[in-house]
């Protein structure tokens, strides 16, 4: 892929554990940096902590120990800066998430007004830009259960890009789809990475990794087997579990 | 009438849309069913009672209701009771909507000390007869208070309904996915935003049907004030059953008049469920 410019570093992620109530060691002295306009790809087996990390990030799940520190701002128990990094945060969830009461628009204007305080006019003219980006401007007064998968996917992105996050987190984003749904919502994830957005992506679409990723990062039971770029990675991976793995699923 | 609108709001959009054809689609062995069964239940009723040798006499029950006299209409003790009784319970309706909402808030709160507190009162109120809950208001937290009678009763029922009310909440905001707190939480959204805009109006079309079963159990409860001495429906009842032995017919009457009400509003609720349910 063309060669971009990367910045210094946005996330820095240092020794996290977190085990489940249930025992499950989910992640497990794991470290990462990103950078920003960076784009990382997380693979890796179901279990491996994949999606842990991504909502440890966001502070969906807390850790146990360890330092997430988003932009200068440390993720810790001050509810304050907690608000603040997931303002700062976009997350495209599995199963979509939109709120079924209300329209797409409501959707994408909603945290605008709510976090930014933006006035309807302002929010309204952004979702509408958003929506039409993401080809759904025709549907903007339709509730979420009138749409396809790929279009529910795909308001969900506009509405966590909607905050203008510096950050665009996905999990799982096409791992509910129908195949022939996939392609659209890749293609708009494809165009956030050329414009430079950060993102870190939890999937199996090793197609897109290849394409677009900075970083691939294979998981494992809670820790990084191995990181590279894409063209190492899938060219030239040097650990027994990562040829595994890739003889498993190519 | 309340548990057809509940199985209504599940049905496919499809089908509950056709609810009036569905109604009408065998008028005729409809009508005749309930007929039948009516017709069933009078001679039940109409023979327990003359086997007691009992003496009818409803034409002594409209002057309980209202009198007209040289063209002036004033109301009669039951319907003067059931002006109290309706005072009564929309008060505490509001109440108990209140109570309930914040009892369950303060259940899945992060406070240790709110879900202690909201407990307690939960099995309290729960787990003791109201008949005793009034008693106990009216002559040891009234005079406390220094609230009157009315009030005492007001409060009484409020809190024990709200008991009930808010497990109803609770069940409604926990049976909501995860993924709706998780996706307004990754926008940056406050909890009490959250609640506000996310969780409550999805809970509040869930809970309807079984807040309407609480609210009709609150409007029968509210009979039970008769025995702190407030002049609500039921209590005239009974002063006039105690005068006249028309045991049958003022109590039918005033059964006749609760069901009255209590159609009327799960009727109502019925249409705020379809308003509701479109993008459920």
């Amino acid at each position: 892929m063309a060669e971009k410019k990367l910045g210094d570093y946005i996330i820095n992620v240092k020794n996290i554990y977190k085990t489940f109530p249930n025992g499950v060691k989910a992640l497990c002295d794991f470290s990462t940096n990103i950078r920003r306009a960076e784009v990382v790809v997380v693979i890796g087996p179901s279990g491996s902590g994949k999606s842990t990390f991504l909502r440890c990030l966001n502070g969906l799940e807390e850790i146990d120990s360890g330092e997430i520190i988003f932009d200068g701002i440390p993720l810790d128990d001050n509810k304050k800066n907690r608000l603040k990094i997931r303002r700062e945060m976009g997350m495209v969830f599995q199963l979509f998430n939109l709120f079924p009461h209300l329209t797409v628009l409501q959707n994408v204007m909603l945290a605008q007004q709510l976090v930014r305080k933006s006035s309807a006019r302002l929010a309204k003219s952004v979702s509408m830009e958003l929506l039409e980006k993401v080809g759904i401007s025709d549907k903007v007064d339709s509730y979420p259960n009138q749409l396809s998968g790929g279009q529910q996917q795909r308001v969900a992105i506009a509405r966590a890009l909607a905050m203008k996050p510096k950050v665009m987190l996905f999990d799982e984003a096409t791992s509910a789809l129908d195949p022939e749904m996939i392609g659209e919502v890749l293609d708009v994830m494809k165009t956030l990475a050329k414009e430079g957005m950060t993102m870190i992506c939890v999937t199996h679409e090793l197609g897109f990794a290849q394409e677009v990723s900075d970083w691939v990062i294979f998981m494992d039971e809670g820790k990084i087997i191995e990181g590279g770029t894409a063209e190492h990675f899938f060219n030239n991976p040097q650990e027994e579990r990562t040829k595994l793995f890739l003889s498993q699923i190519l | 009438m309340n548990s057809g609108g509940t199985q209504n709001a599940r049905l496919p959009s499809s089908v509950a849309g056709n609810r009036f054809l569905s109604t009408s689609r065998m008028p005729i062995k409809d009508i005749a069913v309930y007929l039948f069964v009516m017709a069933g239940i009078a001679y039940i009723i109409l023979r327990g009672a003359s086997e007691q040798g009992y003496n009818w006499q409803w034409y002594r029950i409209p002057q309980f209701l209202y009198t007209l006299e040289d063209g002036a209409f004033t109301l009669g003790p039951l319907l003067e009771g059931l002006k109290i009784t309706l005072h009564i319970t929309w008060i505490s309706m509001i109440l108990t909507y209140a109570i309930g909402l914040a009892t369950a808030l303060l259940r899945l709160s992060d406070s240790i000390i709110g879900r202690i507190v909201a407990r307690v009162y939960l099995e309290v109120a729960r787990n003791t007869p109201l008949i005793v809950q009034l008693f106990f208001i009216y002559f040891v937290v009234a005079p406390v208070l220094g609230i009157d009678r009315l009030f005492a009763a007001i409060l009484a029922l409020s809190l024990f309904e709200g008991a009930y009310a808010s497990e109803i909440y609770r069940s409604g905001i926990v049976s909501l996915p995860k993924g709706q707190w998780e996706a307004s939480h990754s926008l940056g959204l406050t909890t009490f935003d959250t609640y506000r805009k996310i969780i409550l109006p999805q809970a509040i079309r869930r809970v309807l049907p079984p807040l309407t079963s609480q609210t009709i159990s609150l409007i029968k409860d509210s009979s039970l004030v008769s025995v702190i001495a407030v002049y609500e429906m039921t209590m005239q009842a009974n002063a006039i059953v105690a005068e006249t032995f028309l045991t049958f017919e003022v109590y039918f009457t005033i059964a006749g008049i609760y069901l009255f009400i209590t159609v009327i509003l799960s009727q109502f609720v019925a249409l705020l469920e379809r308003i509701f349910k479109v993008h459920q």
